[in-house]
């Protein structure tokens, strides 16, 4: 019964990445897309961390650690080059 | 069990909530609006489908490392979003018509200016400034 409940909030996951991709396709800025790829990420993380509870190996969370700072630093990277012009 | 249920109503609450995020960044009409939808429903929505699998899990490392996720994510997120809005204002996207800014900031720096040049012109003994 968990694994259909786990595996229903998986495709939705999916599917509501697939409409911001949309949105991050059609953004009239580019702060949209921006706000558009870190829903993307945050879902990512998400379906990581569904799936090493699916799968039973949990070494999947060390990955989504990984992504949800990596996507951080890129995010204040892109922010940075927008305000100012430069990133160094 | 109980243990189950629990966790099912939490990760379908989160959910819901992740589905209304991004249900608002397809609807509304603005950059601002778009941020004020996902900066909440996004980490709510992230803290409770995480509650739900930790109570799932049942293990010691796997949870203090979910738990650790969760505190990240509540963090960065609304730093991420204050952040886009920061770059948004000072870049002057446009909003949505109707819609109007009261800037705090310039206004209280205007009133103090305006309080200090008072001051020294009443210790000088000349007239107030309208």
């Amino acid at each position: 019964m968990i694994n259909t409940v786990l595996y229903i909030i998986v495709i939705g996951q999916i599917l509501f990445s697939l409409l911001a991709i949309l949105r991050a396709y059609s953004g009239p800025t580019v702060l949209d897309r921006v706000v558009a790829m870190n829903v993307i990420t945050t879902n990512v993380v998400i379906i990581l961390l569904i799936f090493a509870f699916i799968d039973n190996s949990y070494y999947y969370i060390d990955v989504a650690f990984v992504f949800v700072l990596g996507s951080f630093i890129g995010t204040l990277c892109i922010l940075k080059l927008l305000r100012e012009g430069h990133i160094i | 069990m109980v243990y189950e249920y629990i966790a099912i109503f939490f990760l379908f609450g989160g959910f819901f909530f992740l589905v209304v995020g991004v249900l608002g960044l397809i609807r509304l009409p603005d950059v601002y609006t778009r941020m004020h939808a996902l900066g909440k429903c996004d980490t709510l929505g992230t803290g409770m489908v995480l509650i739900g699998l930790m109570l799932l899990v049942r293990d010691v490392t796997n949870i203090t490392k979910l738990i650790l996720i969760m505190a990240m994510i509540i963090t960065i997120n609304p730093v991420v979003t204050h952040l886009i809005a920061k770059t948004a204002y000072n870049r002057g996207t446009p909003m949505v018509e109707g819609s109007y800014v009261i800037n705090d900031y310039v206004a209280s720096q205007r009133r103090r200016r305006k309080s200090q040049v008072d001051s020294k012109l009443s210790q000088e003994g000349g007239e107030k400034l309208k």
